[in-house]
């Protein structure tokens, strides 16, 4: 594949397909967006390759690497549209699906509901089995049983089968024994073991995770051999790569195996562009955030790599509200996704207060300016009165806004009622608005044991950029960065991950007196896993890198602090580094030590990658260098110049480094627009960025 | 102070966040499973005058408010003048906070300068506190564990190494109860960094008239939300098993204008036994349930308390006096929003939910490990199936109304020699109706006898809804009752100590919640995809809903589709007839 400087990555999301070719030697590139075509996602793909490719003159063959990131998995649970799965599940705990965590997860609503299990009960199976925490088989499994069952299941158009054993995170073995009887008697059901897909303790989550990924493996696995084959036929010979929800990327053939672990793999692409932009303009450490129709994410990139978790909730069925979802453990770039974005509807709530979100009036009828029928008003009917947004120049152009429909939606629900101007109206939903996410991102920053202080917000996303200031603002971020090409950013994401696994074992041993043997055997059994794999996909033994981390707490915690280890073999003079890492973590997260009790490990993990692809796109400054980046004025609405004032209005593609300006200003690009009210002070940093600061 | 709606709006999410980052803290450092797996707590930001403005998201009820009326005795005992930066109060004493003497709760000034210009408080179910394993089988609460009156916790950010010397010596689980009371301090701190933060950015010297703002608008909606209510005196009554005898419930709500009277007057005299309840704890859930059934929506703050007044009359269940035994007093307390809803149901048609499990089951387990003989306890909360609602099915086993969660088979399997050897949806356990009650729970302990001889082991299960289950709304049938036994047949005692011989299987059934609206006009699909998942037996379907369903397949057939089965609709026709 040397000599291939061309990549591809693309990004098949809800409305669009939007894709990137990239030349590695030079940094040029191009981008292309087409409507995603859900009946055969891959047909979209081959459409906007084809159109790139010929703006490049390029020949499939010179391409190297497709990198590819999708929803798929994700639709397919929401819509519940995934292959007729079976639970076998331990005797007596074919309901911890459903059973869960006994919780509400909201106190005061009489009627609220949990998540419809991904697996009815009908098809929920009791196993003779049984296992221990300590890995003692009680009860070997009743293979008989298994295999009996397996063929009735596979007669009856059963086509996958989730196995999940009560302690299999301790000995998988009943569970491999299950999958080998029901190869026996049944060789046409997918089964996914659970001690393989998350072989962590918990079994609720763990069996979820495992369901999950049975489920749609056979989606998957379909999608990406015709995606494959298409490719093959344009005359693609390379790499084809996914994006994995952790931000790293993997083979198709392991993507098939573990297809769980592509959830959310969109937007960890966006996470990823923003660390990478942040690394490449000297600032490591940010909060990225994107912010779309209908939701906001924000991330934490911490010294230029965006902070992982090893649970996600999908499926959130209250508000987008924790606990109102089902769980997967699997790696994923930590995000707070809220129900906050351009079609997030405003109403004056039983209180008199002003509410925004997080219900979204969606692409249909969409905000009241759309002009297709909606009449509540929502954050870009605001943004349009206000004057952030041209009602001429919105996607470019290509789409004309109803500002007198905006006034019209806030006047009648908003304005009248609180008896205030639709000029304050609109502020109040576009402050609201920007609170509800700045106090999202504020207790996940915090969350993270971060201050949101010292993190920068870099802005993306059709409406990121329109909302950066004010959000930065109330966060007492530094500056808020809006990246040249807001709109190409998430897809330059999956250009710039490396190819990556991550491994972990469970085992829970006090820090003094660990069997130190056995750890360094843990580290090296998942580094090989992680080196085969990764052989598997071209990567050479001499451009791998193992990360090793422990999962530490004081006894009888329950939450857990990561801690590095170094490479490497490992014995007793490893144990003072350690627990060292973990006291100095653990201060400061927490202000200072817990009691003076015994601390422990209890889960091991490697993070195996090959070397992260340089990506160092040259985004010209379009064409037209020339001319004044001052291009008109319009009048907007700011609460500090107490009404209307003129804003200068500037072209991005005409801004270059160096440039300065003070705001009020307004900002536009094709896909978006940086507003940046006054008292800011807004400069074209070298890499195009435009960083906006404001007055202490 | 004047504000306008929109900061108005923001300010008050920027509290509630502060209050949230509480809480994660408090459950990221917590030690015991109570606290981290169970959320038996409760974090909340109180104004100097003690007036709660905030609470976190989740939580139970009975900590939340408890806690609220908890903070004035606090503020009354140890004034701003008698307090420096780092102090931090804690008692557990039942009377002045939640009701029990396992539950800490922990209050920490927030000085601003030399001003204390917050407070924030927690409370949480501690493992253990000595005495005698929680249980409701104490005549007084001195037997029920160590009591700590109000006192520092840490006295400028120093601990008071007496206090902890005394509490460890004197629980079972001492590094779990010790650490927990760091949580909470942690907890706090964290919460009260955040404040100030806020404070900066805002430019506030005091959050004092922010939160009279914040508190009367929530107090002027619930006012407003009562007013649609008829005025009138609604009347109810509910039984708990109790614990010699049954306790009976009797609730009168009288709806004024706007406001709410809730009395208890005709309930029973207070046990002899650890069961009852202190005022402040039946305030705390009657409170919840008005909250709940009126305005769900609102923002639970002091606010949300100033339109309900609550009495019961002193020396009964409900409003116990000294040195009453009250360990298990959430048997009762939980009792109370399923009393009132009960009476308000007329009042409020359609709003409602059955009654269901009520009390979470709280089971104490102790024993020795089988090889080192080092004891353990244990504490385990189930839940049983919730009412139904006026047009959706109850949740099955979910909690109501404590918002507590359960402990996964794995978590106990792997800090105790116990094995769960079930648990699972309790079929015919949801209480027949149109919309039929959340199902309760079919769960078995036992005690792992496979690495050599284990000793003699014990249960303490604070639960009820054995002989009473909880009643069906409008016409839906009663949930299924709990139930609590040896797996050879032989009968265990609720609310004691029940000694375990090693061998021994021990049998949890959370009950099931009741139903709302006759079962005979439940819709027959619905019927059918019950028996199709196996939540309502083939001989439930006809008998308690007039369905009659034909299985279709073999009888030896493991997997049983949806295809297998049948409507026999003129049976069905015939047997609905009225």
């Amino acid at each position: 594949m040397t000599g291939r400087r061309w990549r591809v990555g693309v990004d098949i999301g809800g409305t669009f397909t939007d894709l990137i070719v990239a030349d590695d030697a030079t940094g040029a590139f191009v981008v292309g967006k087409t409507l995603t075509t859900p009946g055969d996602p891959s047909a979209a793909i081959e459409t906007v390759l084809r159109e790139a490719l010929e703006r490049l003159r390029l020949e499939a063959a010179a391409l190297g690497t497709v990198v590819h990131g999708t929803t798929l998995v994700t639709n397919a649970v929401i819509e519940r549209t995934g292959a007729r799965t079976a639970l076998l599940a331990t005797r007596g705990f074919r309901d911890a699906l459903e059973i869960g965590r006994e919780q509400r997860f909201e106190l005061y609503d009489l009627t609220i509901q949990h998540p419809r299990p991904l697996v009815p009960r009908h098809l929920r199976f009791d196993v003779p089995e049984r296992t221990l925490a300590d890995g003692t088989i009680l009860e070997p499994l009743d293979t008989a049983f298994v295999e009996r069952l397996a063929r009735e299941l596979a007669e009856r158009g059963i086509e996958a089968v989730a196995v999940a054993f009560l302690n299999s995170y301790a000995n998988p073995a009943s569970e491999q024994a299950a999958r080998d009887a029901i190869r026996r008697a049944a060789p046409s059901l997918r089964v996914s073991l659970s001690s393989e897909v998350a072989p962590e303790i918990r079994e609720f989550e763990r069996t979820s995770t495992t369901a999950v990924n049975v489920y749609v493996q056979g989606r998957v696995e379909r999608y990406l051999r015709e995606l494959e084959a298409r490719l093959a036929r344009l005359g693609f010979d390379g790499n084809l790569l996914l994006m994995l929800s952790s931000g790293g990327v993997a083979t198709v053939d392991t993507a098939v195996r573990f297809p769980v672990r592509l959830l959310e793999s969109g937007p960890a692409a966006g996470a990823l562009a923003a660390a990478n932009a942040g690394v490449a303009s000297g600032r490591p450490d940010l909060v990225s955030f994107d912010m779309g129709g209908t939701t906001a994410k924000f991330c934490v990139i911490d010294q230029g790599k965006p902070l992982l978790a090893q649970e996600f909730e999908f499926d959130r069925v209250y508000r987008f509200q924790k606990g109102s979802g089902l769980p997967a453990k699997v790696p994923v770039i930590e995000m707070i996704e809220i129900g906050a974005g351009g079609g997030s509807i405003a109403r004056v709530d039983a209180l008199g207060l002003l509410k925004v979100g997080p219900d979204s009036s969606g692409a249909d009828p969409g905000p009241a300016c759309y002009g297709r029928g909606g009449t509540e008003p929502t954050v870009t009917d605001a943004d349009l009165v206000l004057g952030y947004l041209d009602p001429g120049f919105f996607l470019g152009g290509r789409m004309r806004l109803d500002e007198e429909a905006a006034r019209r939606a806030i006047e009648t629900r908003i304005a009248q009622p609180l008896g205030i101007s639709v000029e304050e109206a609109a502020w109040g939903i576009h402050q609201v608005v920007n609170q509800n996410m700045a106090n999202a991102a504020r207790v996940h920053v915090l969350e993270r044991g971060k201050d949101p202080r010292r993190f920068p917000l870099f802005a993306f996303g059709g409406a990121g950029p329109v909302h950066g200031d004010r959000i930065a603002r109330a966060l007492g971020a530094p500056a808020l960065i809006a990246p040249l090409g807001a709109g190409v950013l998430s897809t330059a994401g999956f250009l710039t991950a490396p190819l990556g696994f991550d491994f972990v074992r469970s085992w829970r041993t006090p820090l003094t007196g660990i069997d130190w043997s056995r750890a360094d055997g843990l580290f090296r059994d998942m580094e090989a896993d992680g080196a085969a794999l990764l052989a598997a996909s071209g990567v050479g033994a001499g451009a791998l890198t193992h990360q090793r981390t422990v999962d530490m707490r004081y006894v009888g915690q329950g939450h857990e602090i990561r801690v590095p280890v170094p490479a490497g073999p490992i014995s007793a003079a490893s144990e003072g580094l350690i627990r060292a890492g973990f006291e100095a973590k653990y201060r400061e997260l927490y202000g200072r030590l817990g009691p003076p009790v015994p601390i422990e490990v209890t889960n091991w993990r490697v993070a195996s990658s090959g070397p992260a692809p340089v990506l160092d796109l040259r985004i010209e400054a379009g064409a037209r260098p020339d001319g004044p980046a001052r291009k008109s004025s319009r009048r907007a609405w700011f609460p500090e110049t107490a009404g209307y004032v003129e804003v200068p209005v500037y072209d991005r593609y005409r801004l270059a480094p160096g440039d300065g300006f003070d705001g009020p200003a307004i900002v536009e690009e094709r896909e978006s627009t940086v507003v940046a009210g006054p008292g800011t002070r807004c400069t074209v940093d070298p890499r195009g960025n435009l960083v906006v600061t404001h007055d202490a | 102070m004047t504000l306008d709606t929109v900061a108005l709006e923001i300010m008050w999410n920027r509290l509630l966040s502060v209050a949230n980052e509480q809480q994660v803290t408090l459950m990221r450092t917590a030690f015991s499973t109570v606290v981290r797996e169970t959320q038996d707590l409760a974090c909340g930001v109180f104004d100097t005058r003690g007036s709660m403005i905030a609470q976190s998201m989740t939580g139970t009820p009975g900590h939340i408010n408890a806690m609220a009326t908890g903070v004035r005795h606090f503020l009354n005992a140890f004034p701003p003048a008698t307090l420096v930066p780092g102090d931090v109060l804690i008692t557990n004493d039942p009377w002045l906070t939640a009701g029990q003497i396992n539950d800490m709760t922990v209050l920490s000034p927030v000085f601003r300068g030399r001003t204390v210009v917050a407070y924030f408080a927690s409370t949480c179910h501690a493992p253990d506190i000595g005495g005698r394993l929680l249980s409701a089988e104490a005549h007084e609460v001195y037997e029920e564990g160590l009591r700590i009156p109000m006192t520092r916790l840490f006295a400028a950010g120093e601990p008071n190494e007496e206090l902890l010397r005394i509490l460890r010596a004197n629980v079972r689980t001492p590094e779990e109860t010790v650490g927990d009371l760091y949580a909470q301090a942690a907890a706090n701190a964290v919460g009260g960094r955040g404040l100030l933060a806020f404070m900066d950015e805002f430019g506030l010297e005091t959050i004092d008239p922010l939160a009279d703002e914040i508190i009367g608008r929530s107090e002027r909606a619930l006012r407003d939300a009562i007013r649609k209510i008829p005025n009138g005196r609604y009347e109810n009554e509910v039984w708990s098993d109790g614990f010699e005898e049954p306790i009976r419930i009797k609730v009168a709500v009288t709806i004024g204008d706007e406001d709410i009277l809730i009395d208890f007057a005709g309930s029973s005299p207070q046990s002899r036994r650890g069961i009852n309840v202190v005022l402040n704890y039946t305030h705390a859930y009657a409170s919840f349930a008005i909250k709940a059934a009126v305005s769900p929506e609102v923002p639970h703050n002091e606010g949300a308390f100033r339109p309900v007044r609550v009495i019961a009359p002193e020396g009964s269940v409900l409003n116990c006096r000294e040195p009453a035994a009250v360990a298990s007093r959430h048997i009762i307390g939980h009792f109370l929003p399923g009393a009132i809803f009960g009476a308000l149901a007329p009042a409020m048609p359609g709003r409602l939910m059955a009654g269901g499990a009520e009390p979470v089951w709280i089971s104490m387990w102790r024993g020795q490990w089988p090889e080192s003989r080092s004891p353990f306890t244990f504490t385990l909360f189930q839940c049983g199936g919730a009412g139904a609602r006026a047009t959706l099915d109850g949740l099955s086993a979910t909690g109501f109304p404590s918002g507590v969660a359960g402990v996964p088979a794995e978590v106990v399997e792997s800090l105790t020699p116990l094995i769960q050897h079930r648990r699972e949806l309790k079929t015919d356990s949801g209480g027949p109706g149109r919309w039929r009650g959340g199902l309760g729970q079919r769960t078995q302990m036992g005690l792992r006898t496979d690495r050599g001889p284990a000793a003699e082991w014990s249960v303490s299960a604070m639960i009820d809804r054995i002989d009473h289950p909880g009643a069906g709304l409008e016409g839906g049938a009663p949930g299924g009752p709990g139930g609590f036994g040896l797996a050879d047949g032989s009968p265990a005692r609720a609310k004691a100590l029940v000694v375990l011989r090693p061998d021994a299987r021990v049998e949890l059934d959370p009950p099931g919640g009741g139903g709302y609206g006759p079962a005979f006009e439940r819709e027959p699909a619905r019927v059918l995809h019950d028996v199709v998942e196996g939540y309502v037996s083939l001989e439930a379907a006809a008998r308690d809903y007039g369905v009659v369903i034909e299985y279709l397949g073999r009888p030896d057939q493991l997997v049983r589709l949806p295809a297998d089965y049948r409507i026999d609709q003129a049976a069905t026709a015939a047997r609905r007839r009225p």
